[in-house]
């Protein structure tokens, strides 16, 4: 297990940049979470990690070993692929030993590790099979185990749950904590999607068109988002995003736009005058769509609450829960 | 779609016996009596059904000792044309893609050279390297793998590979020897197969390069032992028939295993993988 | 990828590199050297300028021979990629006696050149043939249906033209898999999609199947040009010797084959091997410029 430091890294793809200049330290045993939406670069940042892309500038140490011009096989990191690439022709047990045995590993000591590193993966009772006998969720567990049984430095995960249904996916993101919790690995996780990101992350690394948005925890990046982009990608529905703090009630600088989550707005008696133009519910709570002062909200309130469209509501919030952005470059303002 | 169905069907069968037909008078033919009058009709059952031509057609020409020499030369070049075909498509795949464009338009260009055109300059190749009368020339061209359209399959069956396979096997640090043998042929086996059969297929009714290169009867191959049948006797049919068909019988067996693989796209996996 | 990596994959390539530059692109070199030169083996060869293209340009068989084969391309060719392109819509689908029909498409093919042409050879054979045994049964005595006479393939120059253009037309096994192939992987979909529209089935041949398949009969089309340079050499070697006399069924391949390795005039035999080339590639260029033009060819 190792450190891992990007520094200025950037990777071009016939002159299209899709990482730039990125500077990156994971420290030992941490698992950190890089989140994006599609197109942001995040895969690429793996795959320069992993060496299956080579970096146009920057460099990349593991441990205090430079490891920009290896090759992916002399890295000693291993990944978790998002379509899990099993060898389709090769039972779990060959696909988790495929490693070791083209290293030239003892057979015995393949067998044992292989064992070993099922056993951790909870698919112990599956080596005999092929991938194509297997659910989606196994394949993912002999995936796993595949990254585990080398005992790499770090470990790359690219969109791992991606390929589950979201019952499955819920209980494996526990599971992958628990695992991390025990292996004590350097993890490295890539995904779009933002609940992985705050549930699995140590810290979370927010990436757009190939820059850092910022680093940090996921109290952090839920809290005090950097900008707008953070902001608005982490939390559903998106945080409001405001011109002026007119339609909440509040004061803000000139050339401020003013975020507010949809949890953070009370309907009632006092403050904005609102009309509802559309009710979703999602269970206990229900998502109001409103429009006050010429702008469109969504505040998320109790279900039993009752509005139905065309009510006219009273809207309000508090300015502790507000964040400011900078109207033109969008980046985070202190309340003054 | 039931009526599309019955049409196709007779369509079908009419293919079926516009080359079956041929075959039945070929094998008709080779066991007529020499030496009779012309039927009056196609005759289906020859009058009386005789063996010998066979026999005859053999001890003539030897064919045995021909057909020892075509399987000799096929079962060299045909293993050699997979090896060298599966070698270069999976090494297209994985070499720069300016080297990839460069050797997949050479490729494209020696499609596009009738064999009869490099008839003479290969032979004088041959002849100055002391290789003419030997199976070297019937061989060599297996290093063309046969054709370098297998070339194209094999890159075309390994890069419909998923890419993550090979990611995987970087990853490991396979060598790509070690990706070929162990990942990526296993996977195109049903492309293997079929074009391992067809090389053997070209490679046994192959008569234009034994004509140009062996002139040593011990040398012969079946089809040059066959024309040279037709040069003996050449009004004896029924001899010719039963040499015919004690060339093509191999032939019939190799390929009905062979066509399994590359005509019936729902046996699981057929031509290019799929 | 590291050096050993690239070492390993430079070594994977090298036989298939040393192939073609062997036995492709070093011939092909030569035979542009030999065509000027007057080579018999035993002699080294003599350098002698373009007096072969001179002589070339007043021989009659050569002439024979090159307006057969473009005769002969001209018709084979459409010929063979319309019965492949019939028979892979034919047989694309699953259905009884699809397999078995689809082998039977592709036997021929495999069938060795001289056992082919020995059978046909039988098949035409003007008193035993079954063909002309059949012929002459559907019609009164000497005569075939409609009061015809009876074909001469081995004796009238065009019958003959005729019977080695037949041959060609059965053995089209490569391009019949290829479009077999290429018709299967169209989506479905839009096929259905036809279906719901209430399309005729010509026009969804006219307006979905063919523009599809273009690309892949565009490469065939040029690749059996090329072929058909190659194709009749066992037919009209074995078959018809390159008659009726004098030179009816001399097509450029068996020109180039007399010509050098039975009067042992390898250079003159050269200079027809270019002249063959340089036709060759003007007739596919030609048709890439007519089919780019009928915007069948989408790439």
């Amino acid at each position: 297990m190792s450190a891992v430091r990007l520094a200025g890294v950037s990777k071009d793809f016939d002159g299209v940049p899709a990482v730039r200049e990125l500077d990156l330290d994971v420290a030992d045993g941490e698992l950190l979470v890089v989140l994006g939406p599609s197109g942001c670069g995040k895969s690429t940042v793996l795959r320069l990690m992993a060496g299956l892309e080579e970096a146009t500038a920057g460099r990349i140490l593991i441990g205090d070993r430079d490891v920009t011009k290896l090759s992916p096989g002399r890295r000693n990191v291993s990944m978790v692929f998002q379509s899990y690439a099993l060898f389709p022709h090769l039972t779990a047990a060959e696909n988790i030993g495929f490693g070791l045995v083209v290293r030239e590993v003892r057979r015995a000591e393949v067998r044992e590790r292989v064992a070993q590193a099922a056993t951790v993966a909870g698919c112990a009772h599956l080596l005999e099979r092929r991938p194509a006998q297997l659910s989606g969720g196994e394949r993912q567990r002999i995936a796993l185990a595949r990254a585990l049984v080398r005992e790499p430095d770090v470990f790359l995960l690219d969109e791992p749950l991606s390929n589950l249904d979201a019952e499955l996916r819920a209980q494996t993101r526990a599971e992958l904590k628990l695992l991390h919790a025990r292996v004590g690995a350097t993890m490295l996780y890539v995904t779009h999607d933002q609940i992985e990101a705050l549930t699995l992350g140590q810290r979370i690394a927010v990436l757009r068109d190939g820059e850092l948005q910022q680093l940090g925890t996921p109290e952090q990046i839920w809290r005090e988002p950097a900008n707008r982009f953070v902001a608005r990608f982490v939390g559903s529905p998106a945080m409001n995003l405001l011109a002026s703090g007119a339609a909440v009630g509040l004061e803000a600088p000139a050339g401020a736009e003013v975020g507010i989550r949809s949890e953070h707005l009370a309907l009632g008696e006092e403050g904005v005058e609102a009309t509802v133009t559309l009710v979703e519910p999602i269970g206990s709570e229900a998502l109001v769509h409103l429009r006050a002062a010429g702008t469109e909200l969504v505040a998320r309130v109790p279900a039993e609450a009752g509005h139905g469209v065309g009510d006219t509501v009273r809207l309000s919030s508090s300015r502790e829960h507000a964040h400011l952005f900078d109207g033109e470059t969008g980046e985070r303002l202190p309340w003054t | 779609m039931v009526r599309g169905t019955f049409w196709r069907s007779l369509g079908a069968a009419a293919v079926i016996a516009v080359v079956g037909l041929p075959i039945v008078f070929l094998i008709a033919g080779s066991l007529r009596q020499p030496g009779l009058p012309p039927p009056v009709t196609p005759e289906l059952i020859p009058d009386p059904v005789v063996f010998g031509n066979y026999e005859r057609a053999a001890d003539l020409v030897g064919l045995g000792r021909a057909a020892l020499n075509s399987f000799i030369v096929a079962a060299l070049a045909a293993p050699l044309s997979v090896l060298v075909a599966s070698w270069a498509g999976f090494a297209l795949v994985l070499i720069r893609a300016r080297a990839r464009t460069a050797i997949l338009a050479a490729s494209l260009l020696a499609l596009m050279i009738p064999l009869t055109a490099l008839l003479v300059p290969r032979f004088a190749l041959y002849r100055s390297l002391g290789l003419v009368n030997t199976f070297v020339p019937l061989v060599a061209p297996a290093l063309v793998a046969t054709s370098p359209i297998y070339v194209l399959v094999f890159y075309v069956a390994f890069r419909r590979l998923p890419p993550e396979l090979y990611d995987a096997c970087r990853l490991e640090a396979a060598s790509p020897f070690q990706i070929w043998r162990r990942v990526a042929m296993p996977l195109v086996r049903p492309v293997a197969v079929a074009i391992g059969l067809l090389a053997f297929v070209l490679s046994w009714g192959n008569f234009l390069d034994p004509l140009v290169y062996l002139h040593d009867r011990d040398l012969f191959t079946l089809p040059l032992a066959l024309r040279s049948l037709a040069q003996l006797d050449p009004t004896n049919y029924p001899l010719l028939l039963a040499g015919a068909v004690i060339a093509t019988a191999p032939i019939v067996a190799v390929f009905l295993v062979a066509q399994r693989y590359f005509l019936h796209e729902h046996r699981g996996a057929g031509w290019l993988g799929r | 990828m590291d050096l050993k990596d690239r070492r390993q994959l430079a070594l994977m390539l090298a036989p298939y590199l040393l192939g073609l530059v062997g036995l492709v692109a070093v011939p092909a070199v030569v035979t542009f050297g030999l065509a000027l030169t007057e080579y018999d083996l035993i002699r080294s060869p003599r350098f002698v300028g373009l007096d072969n293209l001179r002589e070339l340009a007043g021989d009659e068989v050569f002439h024979t021979a090159l307006l057969n084969s473009a005769v002969f391309a001209a018709i084979a060719v459409p010929l063979r990629l319309g019965s492949a392109l019939a028979l892979a819509l034919l047989l694309h689908r699953r259905f009884r006696g699809a397999g078995s029909a689809r082998a039977a498409a592709v036997f021929p093919t495999v069938v060795p050149d001289v056992a082919y042409g020995l059978l046909w050879l039988w098949l035409l054979n003007p008193l035993y043939g079954p063909i002309t045994l059949f012929l002459a049964w559907l019609g009164p005595p000497g005569k075939t249906i409609w009061g015809l006479s009876l074909p001469q393939f081995l004796t009238h120059p065009n019958d003959a033209r005729a019977a080695v253009v037949l041959l060609s037309v059965f053995t089209i096994g490569e391009g019949f898999v290829l479009l077999l192939v290429a018709r299967q992987s169209l989506p479905g979909e839009l096929y259905e999609l036809a279906a719901v529209e209430d399309a005729t089935a010509w026009s969804v041949f006219r307006r979905v199947t063919l523009p599809l398949l273009a690309p892949i009969l565009v490469l065939l089309v040029l690749r059996d040009t090329i072929l058909s340079f190659q194709l009749n050499f066992v037919p009209a070697l074995v078959v018809t010797e390159g008659g009726p006399p004098p030179y009816s069924t001399t097509y450029l391949p068996l020109f180039v084959y007399r010509t050098g390795f039975e009067y042992l005039r390898y250079g003159y035999a050269s200079a027809a091997t270019v002249l063959m080339f340089v036709l060759t590639a003007a007739a596919v260029w030609l048709q890439w410029l007519v089919l780019r033009r009928a915007r069948l060819a989408s790439f």
